[in-house]
């Protein structure tokens, strides 16, 4: 029986605008904008999983809502068995969101400074957390430079940290919103190795989500391709893609998915079911 | 146990390291209180024994220079409650860390609490060196004061008016900027609470007004103590106005809170700006 540490169920997400004074006949008016639609997921544990689609597919929506920093307008979720919406706490005890935003660290604090602070807010006490800091900064190569301020870093070594202070708690599940953005090549193949050879090999889930495509055909064990706010594929890249590369399959869904937005598309065998979408481009 | 100090001590440890990186803003605070404290003494020496004066301030022993350093010093827990929860929330939504901190298993209300401990910390400094200033250099006399209600005055004072910052730090959360609850509070507390010039100078209908200010009890408590020596049987009242102000306010600002939170996280504007 598959270990399931991811489930969703028709998880929406609707955000409630108001017109405002764009419109001053009529401003307490409001539109609904649905960044995320009835998503229907599972992923097992030790999996890497790649949340494909363009810009303004939903995949950040959707990511955010997983790391409960916001609350699904419809649909559940459960995270290790844990409820998204009732016990976040829990949830956030087995999740870590890397994400490629360097402003998520204080600048003027050395980089040992800041693992050491959100070591706290994960709750690891004093001793624990130096031994933690110390082997996530060896796992990350950056022992040598913890006590340099986090402003004189490089981006790459930026990066690394996001991937220490993710690290820190010893998650189950790694969300990475486009780890790689930013980052050269050869850094960019080293976090896919890492991914690889040192996440998922210990059992760790892995969550990407990109629009580097050749970064999910490489080391994705399942892809979901998004657009609109829909799932619009998930399957394993080669049953999708059968012999076309990734790049062909997702430029034809998306332009069938613009040019027949509520056509039903069977992938590699797995049914999914297409809705009708709003705010399509003609 | 020990892990729950945790989490508050790391703020302040993060909020102490980043302060002193900016060595010399943080000289410069101590400095501007220096200037204060030596306009304020030339503001006294130019009213002097006026027979007006002492009888405004006969209650609490007649020295302008005393009543206006106890004024100038303690009106800051003012400013920081009503303003340090609101701010701090702000500058991690500018800085970027919000998120980062949301996603760890620390309730936002424990972050927004723990973030304005600095505040409250480096404003306990600020009000020592005013103290410590006058006591020093300009003939302030604390020789009798009663420590103990003081104590209690100043502690009641932080929760008042951090109940009020709350619900400040509430429209930050779902407005980002303009919050009308810290803005009419500030203004109105300094004008009619005591902090320049005794309340008994105001007319008869804003003295009445002044008493719905907590900053109104907070500075009387604390004069009459600090410069007078009175005891619990005499600033009983204030202290008790303080605890009522409190027990009201608190709740209220939980609740806003709560439903600020809720709100930005439905919306997806948590971590704007």
């Amino acid at each position: 029986m598959a270990d399931l540490v991811l489930e969703t169920h028709n998880l929406t997400k609707e955000f409630i605008r108001r017109k405002g004074f764009s419109s001053p006949r009529r401003p307490l008016d409001k539109t609904v904008f649905t960044a995320v639609k009835g998503i229907s997921l599972s992923i097992e544990r030790g999996e890497i999983f790649g949340l494909l689609g363009p810009n303004g597919a939903g995949k950040t929506t959707l990511t955010k809502m997983l790391c409960t920093l916001l609350l699904p307008s419809a649909g559940n979720a459960s995270i290790c068995g844990f409820d998204l919406a009732r016990q976040q706490g829990k949830v956030k005890s087995r999740i870590a969101l890397i994400s490629s935003e360097e402003r998520s660290f204080y600048w003027r604090l050395s980089g040992r400074q800041n693992l050491d602070f959100f070591a706290a807010l994960h709750g690891l006490s004093k001793k624990t957390a130096r031994q933690r800091i110390d082997k996530v900064l060896e796992i990350v190569e950056m022992s040598d430079a913890a006590d340099r301020r986090f402003q004189e870093y490089s981006t790459g070594m930026k990066q690394r940290m996001g991937l220490a202070r993710g690290l820190l708690a010893d998650p189950e599940i790694f969300f990475m919103d486009e780890p790689t953005k930013g980052l050269d090549p050869i850094a960019a193949w080293h976090l896919h190795e890492f991914i690889r050879n040192r996440l998922a090999a210990a059992g760790k889930t892995v969550v990407i989500a990109t629009h580097h495509l050749a970064e999910a055909e490489q080391i994705c064990d399942r892809v979901g391709v998004m657009y609109a706010g829909e799932m619009r594929a998930s399957g394993a890249v080669k049953e999708l893609t059968g012999d076309a590369s990734l790049t062909d399959f997702f430029r034809d869904l998306v332009e069938q998915s613009m040019v027949e937005p509520s056509k039903s598309w069977d992938v590699g065998g797995m049914p999914v079911e297409g809705m009708p979408v709003e705010g399509m481009p003609e | 146990m020990i892990l729950n100090f945790r989490k508050p001590m790391a703020f302040l440890k993060k909020d102490f390291l980043m302060e002193i990186s900016y060595k010399f803003s943080f000289v410069l605070q101590f400095a501007s209180i220096f200037f204060s404290v030596v306009m304020f003494y030339f503001v006294a020496k130019l009213l002097g024994d006026a027979p007006s004066v002492q009888s405004s301030l006969s209650e609490y022993g007649g020295d302008y220079f005393s009543f206006v350093l106890i004024g100038i010093a303690f009106s800051n827990f003012l400013s920081v409650g009503l303003g340090s929860f609101a701010t701090s929330i702000r500058s991690e939504q500018m800085i970027g860390t919000l998120e980062a901190m949301l996603v760890t298993p620390t309730r936002l209300s424990n972050i927004v609490l723990s973030s304005s401990q600095w505040s409250f910390a480096f404003t306990s400094l600020r009000v020592g060196v005013y103290l410590l200033i006058g006591g020093l250099f300009f003939g302030v006399s604390f020789a009798g004061a009663a420590v103990l209600p003081a104590l209690l005055a100043l502690v009641l004072t932080v929760v008042a008016f951090s109940s009020l910052g709350i619900i400040s730090a509430s429209f930050i959360m779902v407005y980002k900027r303009g919050d009308p609850i810290a803005f009419v509070l500030a203004t109105s507390s300094t004008l009619l609470g005591g902090v320049y010039y005794p309340i008994s100078v105001l007319p008869g209908w804003l003295q009445s007004l002044s008493y719905l200010f907590p900053i109104t009890y907070s500075l009387r408590a604390i004069r009459l103590s600090l410069l007078q020596g009175a005891g619990f049987d005499e600033v009983g009242s204030d202290l008790l106005a303080l605890l009522a102000f409190s027990c009201i306010t608190i709740p209220i600002s939980l609740f806003c809170f709560r439903l600020a939170v809720r709100r930005a996280k439905r919306d997806g504007s948590l971590a704007h700006y």
